[in-house]
C-alpha cells in the first residue's frame, strides 16, 4: 500500500491559502515566527529543495522520481517547524505524555519512539490520499497502539495542519474556527512557563492544586478525584493535597501596570475601584503589586535607611497624598534604577535646600563609616548626579575630592603592608629551612664518624683473628693432626 | 552444565494487571443494530477517563457513518469490559515463571496469518504491540491493519491467562483455609499448557529446536486474492491442513 512509500510530493505554503486560512491569531504558542512565504520541504526530499523556487504566489514543486504524479501538500505556516526527522520543541510541550517521567525512557506505547512512529504513520497516511479526510478510526486500525494515544496525537496533527488540512469535507469555516480555538486553547497551558503538572487520569493540565497519592504515583487533576476516577485500589483517603504555586498566574503585564498606575492615580487609595479599573486583579493582587513598582514602596511609611539619610521622617509621613507631586514624580520614577527614584521622589518633594543638606549629612556620615570601601566611590556618584541638579555644587565637590585621595592613600598602604608581611612569611619560612638543613649535615658527619669507627673496630678484630690463627698454626705445627683450632689439644697428644 | 531448574521456582505475588509492559487492555465490539454490524478489537488504557469512551464511540460512530443508535450498545460493551478488567485489578495473581504457547489465527481483510510461539509470562516487561509491529515488518504484510490485529489477540489471551492465575490464587487461598487441598487441583487450561521448562532445558535437552520441526514454528502468511470465503482459502493452499494434523501430532509427542 502506499503508505509504505515514501511521500511523493513536497509540502509548500501557498501564501494564498495561507493568509486566507489562517487570521492573525493562531500565531500561538510556537516561538518562530511564521512567514508566510516561507517554502517547507519535508527533509526527506532534500534535493528538492534547492529546486523549488520561493515566490510569493502560490508555487509548486514536484517530487523528483516519483511514481505517482506530484500533487501539492499544503502545511499552513504555523506548521513550518514540522520535519520527519525529529521531534520538535512544540510536540514535546504540547504532548508531554510521550515525553516526561518515566515515558521518556520507556518505548512501547509510551516514549518519543512510539510518538514518532504514530506520528510519521498518521502524516504519511494522510498524505497518500491527500484530497481525503483521514478519520481516527481508519487510522488507528492501522496502528499498533492504544487507541487513547493514537487519539491524542491524531488530534495534535489535526489541529496543527498536519493532517486534513484543506481536506474538510464538513465546511472548512467551522474546522477554521475549531482549529483557531484549539491551537488558542493549546496555547494557554503552554504560556506558562513554570513546569506544568499533569494529571495522570485525563491528561490535562492540572488547574490550582492536584491531589498526589502516595500508594501508586499517580496524580491527578481536581476534577478526576472529585469523579472517583482513579483505580480501583485506592481510595480517597490516599490521596494528598498539593498546591502549585501561582507564579504563573501572577504575571503582570505591562498594560495592567499601565492601567494600575492610571487608576491609582485617579482613586488614590480607593483599592476597590483600582481592582476595578484593572480588571482582572483583586485588590490585595493590585495592592501588592503597586508596592512592588519601583517606586511604590515610599508609600508603605517609614522604612530603614538605605541612602543614610539621617532626616527623613518628615518626607516619609507623605504616603501619596498629593497628586500632583506625583504626576512630577513619574517621568523619574520610572528609572531602573529603585535608588534613583527614591531619592528623585524625596527630593521633588521636599525642597532643594533640605534634599542638599540630607545629601551633605549622608555623605559624612558614610565617609565616616566606610572610607576604605570602594563602593563609596559609587554612591559618591549617585549622590553626585542628584547633587548636580542643585545649587551647591562648590564645597561639596572639593570634600568629594579630599575623601577620594584618602581612601586612595589608604588603599596603598594596605597593599604595601600586606607585601610586608607576604615577605616576611617568606623570609621566616626560608629560615626553618636552613635551619634543618644544618641540623642533617650535622647529623650525617655523626654517621660518618659513626662508620668509621665500625670500620676500625673491624680492622682491629680481623688482625687480632689472623694473630690467633698464626698463634694457633704454630704450636700445633709440632703436631700435625691439628688442623682447625676447635677443640683444646690433651697434652698427651704431644709426643 | 548444571541443569538450570526453572518453572515455579520463585513465584512473585503482584497485583492484578496486564503481564506486559504497558497495562493495556484488549477489547473487542461486537454491535448490531438494524441489520448493520460493527465489529472491532482494539487496545484501550484503563487510565483514561471514561469521558474519554464516550467521545471515542461517538468518533468512531461519526467516522464509519454509523447511525447515532449504535452508540449507546458500543459504549456498553466497551464499559463492561473496562469495569470486568478493573474488578480484577484489586486482586493478587501469582506469576511463576511461566512459559506459555501462544497462537495466532487471523484473518484480517485478505490476510490470513497463523503462527504459534512461546511467551513468557513472567517477563511483565512484554510487549505485545513490538512483536507485533516487528512480525508485520518482517513478514512485509502490507496491510496495516494486520498489526494491530495480531497485538490484541495476543494481549487477549494473555489477558485470559492472567485472569485464570487470579482464580488460581483465590482457590489456594480458600483451600490454605481448609484442609490442605493437593496442589495440582486446579484445572485451568493455562496451567496444563504451561511448558515444562525443565524437561525443555534440562541435562538432555537444548534451547534449539529440533530440525524436523521447525516448520511447525513458522508463521504462515497467506493474502487471499479473491473475496471468498473461508472454504477457498483451505483448497488454496494445502499446507494449513498438513500442519494442523502435524501440530496435534506433535503437541502430543512433546508433552
Amino acid at each position: 500500500m502506499a503508505t509504505t512509500a515514501t511521500t511523493t510530493a513536497t509540502a509548500t505554503v501557498t501564501a494564498a491559502a495561507a493568509t486566507a486560512n489562517f487570521v492573525p491569531t493562531p500565531t500561538p504558542p510556537h516561538p518562530l515566527p511564521a512567514a508566510p512565504p516561507a517554502l517547507r520541504a519535508p527533509s526527506t526530499l532534500g534535493p528538492v529543495k534547492s529546486e523549488a523556487p520561493p515566490t510569493p504566489s502560490s508555487s509548486t514543486a514536484t517530487a523528483a522520481g516519483a511514481e505517482d504524479p506530484s500533487y501539492i501538500i499544503t502545511v499552513p505556516s504555523y506548521s513550518a517547524w514540522f520535519s520527519f526527522d525529529s521531534i520538535h520543541d512544540t510536540e514535546r510541550r504540547l504532548l508531554p505524555e510521550f515525553f516526561e517521567g518515566e515515558a521518556a525512557a520507556a518505548s512501547g506505547c509510551r516514549g518519543p519512539h512510539a510518538y514518532k512512529y504514530y506520528r510519521d504513520s498518521l502524516i504519511r497516511r494522510f498524505r497518500a490520499r491527500p484530497g481525503r479526510r483521514l478519520t481516527l478510526t481508519e487510522a488507528r486500525r492501522g496502528l499498533v497502539g492504544d487507541v487513547g494515544s493514537v487519539r491524542r496525537v491524531f488530534d495534535f496533527l489535526e489541529e496543527w495542519g498536519l493532517i486534513n488540512y484543506g481536506a474538510l469535507p464538513s465546511g472548512s469555516k467551522q474546522a477554521k474556527e475549531k482549529r483557531e480555538e484549539a491551537a488558542q486553547q493549546s496555547s494557554l497551558p503552554s504560556g506558562a512557563t513554570v513546569p506544568r503538572k499533569l494529571c495522570t487520569g485525563c491528561r490535562t493540565v492540572c488547574g490550582l492544586a492536584y491531589y498526589a497519592c502516595d500508594k501508586a504515583d499517580i496524580s491527578l487533576c481536581t476534577r478526576c478525584y472529585v469523579n472517583n476516577n482513579y483505580r480501583p485500589g485506592l481510595s480517597p483517603a490516599n490521596f494528598k493535597r498539593v498546591e502549585i504555586t501561582e507564579d504563573a498566574k501572577a504575571d503582570w503585564t505591562d498594560k495592567e501596570t499601565l492601567h494600575l498606575l492610571e487608576a491609582v492615580l485617579h482613586y488614590g487609595e480607593d483599592w476597590k475601584k483600582v481592582s476595578e479599573h484593572v480588571g482582572s486583579r483583586s485588590e490585595k493582587d493590585c495592592i501588592a503589586r503597586f508596592i512592588r513598582l519601583p517606586f511604590g514602596e515610599q508609600f508603605m511609611g517609614p522604612k530603614e535607611d538605605r541612602m543614610g539619610f539621617e532626616n527623613n521622617d518628615d518626607n516619609s509621613d507623605e504616603p501619596g497624598a498629593d497628586v500632583s507631586k506625583r504626576l512630577h514624580l513619574t517621568p523619574l520614577a520610572d528609572a531602573s534604577n529603585p535608588i534613583m527614584a527614591q531619592v528623585a521622589f524625596l527630593s521633588a518633594i521636599v525642597g532643594s535646600d533640605v534634599a542638599s543638606a540630607a545629601a551633605q549629612a549622608a555623605i559624612s556620615a558614610q565617609s565616616r563609616v566606610d572610607l576604605n570601601d570602594g563602593e563609596i566611590e559609587t554612591s559618591i556618584n549617585s549622590t553626585k548626579e542628584e547633587e548636580s541638579s542643585h545649587t551647591n555644587g562648590g564645597s561639596v565637590n572639593d570634600l568629594l575630592k579630599e575623601v577620594a585621595a584618602n581612601a586612595r592613600a589608604q588603599l596603598e598602604k594596605e597593599r604595601n603592608s600586606i607585601e610586608q608581611s607576604l615577605s616576611n612569611i617568606v623570609d621566616v619560612q626560608m629560615k626553618e629551612i636552613q635551619d634543618e638543613i644544618c641540623r642533617f649535615e650535622q647529623k650525617e658527619m655523626l654517621m660518618e664518624k659513626e662508620r668509621q669507627q665500625l670500620n676500625c673496630l673491624r680492622d682491629l678484630l680481623f688482625t687480632d683473628q689472623l694473630a690467633v690463627m698464626q698463634h694457633q698454626q704454630r704450636t700445633p705445627a709440632v703436631v700435625t693432626e691439628c688442623k682447625g683450632d676447635e677443640k683444646p689439644k690433651p697434652v698427651v697428644n704431644m709426643s | 552444565m548444571k541443569t538450570v531448574s526453572l518453572g515455579a521456582s520463585r513465584p512473585s505475588t503482584v497485583y492484578f494487571r496486564m503481564p506486559t509492559r504497558d497495562n493495556l487492555v484488549p477489547i473487542r465490539v461486537d454491535v448490531e443494530v438494524d441489520g448493520q454490524r460493527y465489529r472491532d478489537a482494539f487496545t484501550w488504557n484503563p487510565r483514561d477517563p471514561d469521558s474519554e469512551i464516550i467521545s471515542f464511540a461517538k468518533r468512531t460512530a461519526k467516522d464509519l457513518k454509523l447511525p447515532a443508535n449504535f452508540v449507546p450498545q458500543m459504549l456498553q460493551s466497551i464499559q463492561g469490559q473496562l469495569a470486568e478488567f478493573r474488578s480484577y485489578e484489586g486482586q493478587e495473581m501469582q506469576i511463576k515463571e511461566k512459559i506459555v504457547p501462544l497462537k495466532i489465527d487471523l484473518r484480517v481483510n485478505n490476510t490470513v496469518i497463523r503462527d504459534q510461539f512461546l511467551w513468557d509470562i513472567g517477563n511483565l516487561d512484554s510487549d505485545p504491540e513490538e512483536f507485533a509491529r516487528t512480525l508485520c515488518d518482517d513478514l512485509n504484510i502490507t496491510d496495516p491493519e494486520v498489526g494491530p490485529a495480531i497485538a490484541v489477540s495476543i494481549r487477549e489471551q494473555l489477558y485470559e491467562i492472567a485472569s485464570q492465575s487470579v482464580s488460581v490464587m483465590r482457590e489456594k487461598q480458600m483451600s490454605k483455609k481448609g484442609r490442605r487441598a493437593p496442589e495440582f487441583s486446579s484445572n485451568s487450561k493455562a496451567v496444563n499448557n504451561a511448558v515444562d521448562l525443565f524437561k525443555y532445558f534440562g541435562s538432555k535437552g537444548s534451547v534449539i529446536r529440533k530440525r524436523k520441526e521447525w516448520y511447525l514454528y513458522e508463521p504462515v502468511v497467506d493474502v487471499v486474492a479473491s473475496e471468498e470465503d473461508g472454504k477457498e482459502e483451505v483448497n488454496n493452499s494445502s499446507r494449513p491442513k498438513k500442519r494442523a494434523e502435524e501440530e496435534k501430532v506433535a503437541s502430543l509427542q512433546s508433552l
